[in-house]
């Protein structure tokens, strides 16, 4: 099976954010980037189906600017991924979701793909557009919220579940499809350091940005807030635990307004 | 200045699901008024349902009738969104942010060269142009996006706008223009749908009040005291990566870096520590409230209020004075 990854590099979690100076998006000076967390949960996911699919590859693909999409292909590579192929956005380009996927859907054309592997958003802006778009683009089925992808050699056919409003659903589906990966259900591995060494002679493929037409419509960032801090809890005080139900339903009711 | 809108609406049990009624009150906003605004449905029941958009003042209804819409692939459904937004000269689709919606939208943009939001908390339509705000970062940050071009597709957040007044109205019920959907689409089958346990699941996600349940419970077999105060508030329970690692609950009820990200109108923290990775997954939430026999638990540097003592005394007073003031 030829699989295709899409990776993206975000903010470490525990990033402490800032605006830009500009004020439009989030400050990236001095912070760390790694391998989105729902992308490394699509990596895995290709991983295994890569190591249960003799004669199976996993190419990852990633949209964005030097040299942190660089790093996570290199991290993809570690982890086992087979190539790369590297769309370079120009530095000072701001992020547009419909863009990445234009660039990603033109990187991914030429290249064998019959599953295409996503998060289903990423941990900075979340705005899972890009795998649906992608599907759209590639013009083949998506699907978001998956997890427990197999593959079912006998039918020639992917295996999945999403959970949805309508509850757990299972799917079967023909190659080939876009699919967005849930949360890290499958634990994803880390990198050992032989791999990290041997990735680094890898050559990463190279495909040309070119910008989107205006007529697409650009998603322009304008503001980019943080909530004041929150100031730590009231806490209630009480004698008897009958006495503390009393007073928190009393608060939630009239002071806080959330009660039904 | 206003919209030409068109919702897509989703059917719960047959009928118009609540992020759908809250996409019908901010269109009505964004256009002005009911004229400028277009209900879709698709589905086996969606002309049964068409009517419940008239309550609101939506007399245009577009519906594509059809069982195969309940168990297609959501790429199948843009097609048809996509030529009833060109027949009906709309240049806004609103959607309720559901798993339903999220999947739609990027779809949807893709084809019809449209801009596009998912998890909208906020739309105006100004001199500045379309503007949409959102959480980003897990709430921890709001980012205020401009959707330029002349079409946009946006996705609303559950619990971020308000279900419109009542206003009822004649419904025109229109079959909606349906194009062959392209021979690649038509291969998947979704082959079972079983309901998620109690709970947990997207019911999560959608939830307005949300009770998780940590560590500090100490065994599985406590895990119906966070359970039961989730039922007697209609609540979706939730759980910490403790309580998920060691089994006591499936993974979907996980909140956090690595599982959901919930921002109800109120959530309970009852024995959770209140680790970073717990935290980015709920704290934009409304109103936060934290049960922690320790007073200087982490969680309570975010919670709202905070209740220090035994969960285990607590939690079913709680329970039992929820049951009271709701006549439950
Ligand atoms: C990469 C990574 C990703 C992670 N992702 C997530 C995630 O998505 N979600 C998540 O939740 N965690 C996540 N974690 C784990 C996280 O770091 C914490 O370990 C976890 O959240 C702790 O769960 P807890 O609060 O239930 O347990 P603990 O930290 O053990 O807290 C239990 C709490 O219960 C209180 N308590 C004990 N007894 C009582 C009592 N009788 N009455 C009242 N209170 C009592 C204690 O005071 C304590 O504060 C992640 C960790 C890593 C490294």
């Amino acid at each position: 099976m030829e699989i295709v990854v899409c990776v993206k590099p975000v903010p470490e979690p525990e990033t402490r954010l800032r605006a830009a100076a500009d004020g439009r998006t989030y400050d990236t000076e001095a912070v760390k980037f790694v391998l989105a967390g729902y992308d490394e949960s699509a990596v895995e996911q290709a991983l295994l189906l890569k190591e249960s699919i003799p004669g199976s590859k996993v190419h990852a693909v990633a949209f964005g600017p030097s040299p942190r999409t660089e790093e996570v292909l290199r991290a993809s590579l570690a982890l086992g991924c087979d190539q790369a192929t590297w769309v370079e956005a120009p530095s000072e380009l701001r992020p547009d979701p419909l863009a990445t996927a234009h660039a990603l859907a033109r990187a991914i054309r030429p290249l064998p793909h019959d599953l295409v592997l996503c998060g289903k958003q990423a941990g900075d802006d979340e705005s899972g557009l890009v795998a649906p778009a992608l599907g759209e683009l590639l013009g083949v089925p998506d699907f978001g919220f998956v997890v427990d992808l197999r593959w079912d050699a006998g039918s020639s056919r992917l295996t999945f579940r999403r959970e949805t409003e309508a509850g757990e659903e299972r799917w079967e589906a023909p190659l080939p499809v876009v699919v967005a990966m849930q949360q890290a259900w499958n634990d994803p591995r880390t990198a050992k350091l032989p791999a990290i060494l041997k990735s680094r002679k890898v050559p990463i493929a190279k495909v040309a940005w070119t910008p989107l037409p205006a007529e697409l419509g650009p998603t322009v960032p304008v503001r980019f807030e943080l909530p004041p801090p929150r100031t730590g809890a009231k806490i209630v005080e009480y004698k008897t635990p009958g006495e503390a139900a009393e007073k928190l339903v009393r608060i939630l009711r009239e002071e806080a307004k959330v009660f039904p | 200045m206003s919209a030409r809108v068109l919702v897509v609406g989703e059917l719960r049990d047959g009928h118009l699901a609540d992020p759908t009624l809250e996409s019908v009150g901010s269109a009505l906003a964004l256009a002005g008024g009911p004229e400028g605004v277009v209900g879709f449905l698709a589905g086996a029941s969606a002309r049964s349902a068409a009517s419940e958009y008239g309550r609101y003042g939506v007399a245009d209804v577009r519906v594509a009738e059809s069982g195969s819409f309940d168990s297609v692939p959501p790429a199948f459904l843009a097609p048809v969104v996509v030529a009833t937004a060109s027949e009906t000269r709309s240049d806004t689709i609103v959607v309720g942010g559901t798993t339903f919606g999220r999947d739609l939208t990027g779809r949807v943009a893709a084809r019809w060269n449209a801009a596009a939001a998912n998890g909208v908390t906020e739309v105006r339509l100004t001199g500045e142009g379309f503007l949409v705000r959102r959480p980003v970062f897990g709430g921890r940050a709001t980012e205020t996006l401009r959707l330029e071009g002349p079409r946009r597709v946006l996705s609303l957040r559950p619990h971020s706008f308000s279900a419109p007044e009542e206003k009822p109205t004649e419904v025109r019920v229109t079959p909606a223009a349906a194009p062959e959907p392209a021979p690649g689409l038509l291969g998947p089958k979704r082959v079972a749908v079983a309901p998620i346990a109690s709970g947990a699941g997207p019911g999560l996600t959608d939830a307005a009040i949300v009770v998780s349940g940590g560590r500090g419970l100490r065994a599985p077999e406590n895990f119906h005291l966070v359970e039961e105060l989730a039922q007697a508030l209609g609540a979706a329970v939730g759980a910490s990566r403790a309580v998920t690692d060691a089994g006591w609950r499936p993974p979907s009820f996980q909140v956090g870096q690595t599982g959901k990200t919930v921002s109800p109108q109120l959530y309970i923290a009852v024995g959770i520590s209140g680790a970073i990775q717990h935290i980015v997954g709920m704290v934009s939430s409304r109103v936060i409230v934290a049960i922690n026999s320790d007073a200087t638990a982490p969680i309570f540097k975010v919670a709202d209020y905070g209740l220090v003592g035994d969960l285990f005394e607590i939690v079913p007073a709680l329970t039992a004075e929820v049951r009271r003031v709701r006549g439950l």
